[in-house]
């Protein structure tokens, strides 16, 4: 099934305002700046899978540094105390709720994978026969991070090469 | 006056953790489960059932909409306000959860606030506890 993708650039940059709004920066002091650089570099990343109505991927990728920041301020934690476990946990947690919002916003009878999470840079992520079709990207205190859509080139027939 | 007690259902440790912040604030006493399975385990051992559980919809071994079918179809179970808490935010999504049983649904991400705000609506905190 070919469906014209129907979530652009200022909606990722909506849901990834409230995720910060919500856990990442309740204060609003801290807020994600656009670079609007789809090459920045990455130490880590998260996805979810799409398929259904729309097939792709929604990605989550940041420096560590980053990640650890993330995740002590979901866990209420100083970011030293970060373990593995919980950059994991929370890593999955952001690809999860980004990538359940960007499921609502495409046609009815879209499903989403469970959050996959790799401590590596997201150049080391493998989405066969896809093309990123839009993404946010920028800098959190000095630290990149970026929320980035992929979609199967099967389903997007006129962006396929 | 005994302690409300809220069961927090979610694969992700970090969200529990925040959910579980939100209840203990408003002076629930907080039960985690990983997911739906491993929260029915836990009910079915409790000889008291807690008055709140906040369910998230995708989770291995057991979702959150088997849980609250789950829960729905034991009479044991019937009198805990169940809110789903999670990304399925399509209206579609929705109906199903409130069919099958759930009370209330919260969409992540979600403030503090706004959790609160559905608490009050449901009459298991004073209304005004957010402020």
């Amino acid at each position: 099934m070919s469906v014209e993708v129907e979530v652009n650039e200022n909606d990722l940059a909506e849901m990834v305002e409230q995720v910060w709004e919500s856990y990442l920066d309740p204060e609003g002091v801290s807020p994600l700046m656009q670079t609007y650089d789809e090459n920045q570099a990455s130490e880590v990343h998260s996805s979810v899978s799409i398929t259904g109505s729309w097939t792709g991927h929604v990605v989550y990728a940041s420096s560590q540094q980053a990640a650890r920041r993330a995740a002590a301020a979901f866990l209420a934690m100083a970011p030293d105390e970060v373990s593995e476990e919980d950059l994991s946990d929370v890593l999955g947690e952001l690809a999860n709720i980004i990538g359940g919002n960007v499921k609502a916003m495409l046609p009815p009878g879209a499903l989403l994978s469970l959050p996959q999470v790799v401590l590596a840079p997201e150049t080391t992520a493998r989405y066969p026969n896809t093309q990123r079709i839009t993404g946010v990207y920028g800098m959190w205190d000095g630290e990149p991070v970026s929320i980035s859509m992929w979609q199967s080139r099967g389903d997007n027939k006129e962006g396929a090469e | 006056m005994t302690r409300m007690r809220a069961m927090v259902i979610d694969d992700s440790r970090a969200m529990r953790m925040i959910l579980k912040r939100i209840v203990t604030k408003l002076n629930f006493e907080a039960i985690e489960a990983g997911d739906g399975k491993e929260a029915l385990d836990l009910l079915h051992a409790m000889s008291e059932v807690p008055e709140l559980a906040l369910i998230d919809w995708n989770m291995p071994n057991m979702n959150g909409l088997e849980f609250v079918t789950h829960a729905r179809a034991d009479p044991r179970l019937r009198e805990m306000t169940l809110v789903m808490v999670t990304t399925e935010s399509e209206q579609s999504q929705i109906v199903r959860a409130l069919a099958a049983g759930a009370h209330e649904y919260v969409i992540k991400p979600f403030t503090e606030g706004a959790m609160i705000e559905k608490l009050a609506l449901l009459g298991l905190v004073p209304t005004g506890a957010n402020s």
